[in-house]
């Protein structure tokens, strides 16, 4: 995070006043690689130690594959299927990308629609936080019967998962607007429109980039569930559908590769949407901060 | 200045409280028996402690809240159609800008809420930030401006729909006394150059009062009323060599009496 702040600063200064020699903007650079590296090596050898310390002492147990599989196991596994894993891996990536993107448009136009009124907010809003407390395995058979087996239920799946989070997120953006900035357009005759598209909606942008970190991991974390209800074989399941697959056949070094493909997944999709916040933010960013902070 | 008073006859009070009282749903006695009578190209301060109403008259011109008795008339009209008229504008001690529009932008808010046309705009807030000495900053985002200059901003927003009333609630209040004091004259230098604005200012300072106003409003709590109308009549332009002459010092001191009551 520090170094963050350091960029930021410098980039503002750089363009008020003249830039830095050439020289001290150099050691800068290297201060910051070095900054970056002393951020990347400590956590780089506890993943060594860790995969090394897993490899020896599961070979010195001799523990079955079955039961608990060697990091070289699992390689091998990721390897020699490696279509297939790519195949199951692209299908989650898709089923989660279309219940996130439901997930934030029906999310942030339904905040906005709460937002537009006290009155629609107080009786709509109460029945989205009972929703929210039904468990997600609990409705999902529901789904499957209404939708049937396939992409639909599980994209619906992982929409559900991730929808609450991006409407109350933009609820409150919506309404943190202070009471003087809501005067000064209330002065300046601003219809409720006018209000809600010139002052709450960018007020609500950190509250809404806030909120899509959250349902982005939350989406794929859906996407794997739903397959586990609702998936179908025939080289169109996705990670989840192959885990449950590889678990009824004992393919526990498979099963493994597949977790791990989806968290990796999982990581990947907060990195774009962390980048893609930062840059919706980016003419903005002190609020940014007191949400990441 | 004596001249633009007595050429309009006819609509001789720009603002007028008739007898007006103010009780607010909770049972506080916000003002009683406010009567007010102020002209065309006035500059008035209201001064007094706090919690005696002076926002209270404020709100009660802008139109954000009724009158429980009495009459209110804003250049004939009632307060709130004096406001869809865009006829006021508002300065806040807390300059409530938008933190992602640039100063340009932000500046045009007021016209652009009421459908004015860009071109038309552009030229607005090129004259206002002019006014305030800003147009070298038009692109730049308020957080990178000092509090003096996003005061500046706030103020240029308000001058840019040409308002006949001007309503600035302690609007330097946050300011260190520099700043403050250099804000005084530029605002005294505008307010001249616009003709025919009439500025109704509140303050805590009764040097910024004496320096600034035609007439200084003295108020008093609970309840809230004006218990002291006193004229300054110290020929303008003002600058600084007015602090230091014997009349400054003689409406100060009358003016702190009154607030001693
Ligand atoms: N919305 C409200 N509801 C109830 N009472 C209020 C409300 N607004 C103001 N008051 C009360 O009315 C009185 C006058 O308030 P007002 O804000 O006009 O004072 P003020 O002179 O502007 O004070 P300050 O100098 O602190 O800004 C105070 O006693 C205050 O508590
Ligand atoms: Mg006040």
């Amino acid at each position: 995070m520090d170094n963050v702040h350091e960029s930021m600063a410098s980039g503002i200064t750089g363009t008020t006043s003249k830039p830095v020699s050439a020289a001290s903007g150099q050691k800068k650079a290297t201060r910051g690689w070095l900054t970056k590296l002393s951020q990347i090596v400590p956590p780089l050898m506890a993943f060594i130690v860790l995969i090394g310390g897993w490899e020896l002492i599961v070979t010195w147990i001799g523990t079955p594959t079955y039961v608990l599989p060697k990091p070289s196991d699992i390689y091998l596994a990721a390897s020699d299927n490696f279509s297939s894993l790519m195949a199951s891996a692209w299908k989650t990536v898709w089923e989660s990308i279309y219940g996130f993107a439901i997930s934030v448009v029906l999310g942030v136009s339904g905040a906005i629609f709460l937002g537009l009124s006290k009155t629609i907010e107080k009786s709509i809003y109460p029945y989205a936080v009972i929703l929210q407390t039904i468990p997600i395995v609990a409705i999902a058979p529901i789904i499957v019967i209404w939708f049937g087996a396939g992409m639909n239920s599980i994209v619906i799946i992982a929409f559900l998962i991730g929808f609450f989070p991006m409407l109350s997120n933009t609820l409150i953006g919506l309404n943190s607007t202070e009471q003087n900035m809501k005067n000064l357009f209330t002065l300046y005759n601003a219809s409720r429109l006018q209000t809600m598209w010139r002052l709450r909606i960018p007020a609500a942008l950190p509250f809404i980039a806030a909120g899509m970190k959250i349902s982005c991991t939350l989406a794929v974390i859906g996407a794997i569930v739903g397959e586990y209800v609702a998936g179908i074989g025939g080289g169109e399941g996705g990670l989840g559908y192959a885990i449950t697959v590889a678990a009824t056949r004992l393919q526990t070094p498979y099963l493994f590769a597949c977790g791990l493909s989806a968290s990796l997944l999982g990581v990947a999709f907060f990195l774009l949407i962390n980048a893609f916040s930062k840059w919706l933010l980016s003419s903005w960013h002190e609020s940014e901060m007191k949400v990441d902070n | 200045m004596s001249e633009s008073d007595n050429n309009i006859s006819i609509m001789a009070d720009w603002v007028q409280l008739n007898h007006v009282n103010k009780v607010y749903s909770n049972g506080t006695v916000a003002l009683q028996d406010v009567s007010l009578h102020i002209k065309e190209n006035e500059f008035i301060s209201f001064v007094g402690p706090s919690g005696c109403g002076k926002s209270t008259v404020f709100k009660l011109i802008a139109g954000l809240t009724e009158a429980t008795d009495g009459d209110i008339r804003i250049m004939g009209m009632s307060p709130a159609h004096a406001r869809k008229q865009s006829e006021m504008a508002f300065v806040f001690q807390d300059h409530t800008l938008l933190p992602w529009c640039s100063v340009e932008d932000n500046v045009m808010l007021p016209l652009s809420l009421r459908g004015m046309p860009k071109k038309q705009r552009l030229e607005e807030a090129a004259r206002v930030l002019e006014l305030v000495g800003l147009k070298d900053y038009k692109k730049a985002l308020p957080r990178m401006l000092s509090g003096g200059m996003k005061m500046r901003v706030s103020i240029a927003r308000a001058l840019a729909s040409r308002p006949k009333l001007l309503l600035m609630d302690e609007p330097f209040g946050a300011l260190d006394e520099i700043t403050r004091q250099t804000l005084q004259q530029e605002l005294l230098d505008i307010w001249q150059r616009e003709k025919g604005m009439t500025v109704l200012f509140v303050t805590h300072n009764v040097f910024e009062a004496v320096f600034l106003s035609t007439r200084v409003m003295v108020m008093t709590p609970r309840p809230g009323k004006i218990a002291e109308e006193i004229s300054i009549p110290f020929a303008f332009p003002r600058d600084d060599s007015y602090h230091a002459t014997p009349e400054f010092s003689e409406y100060v001191r009358e003016v702190s009496a009154a607030l001693k009551h």
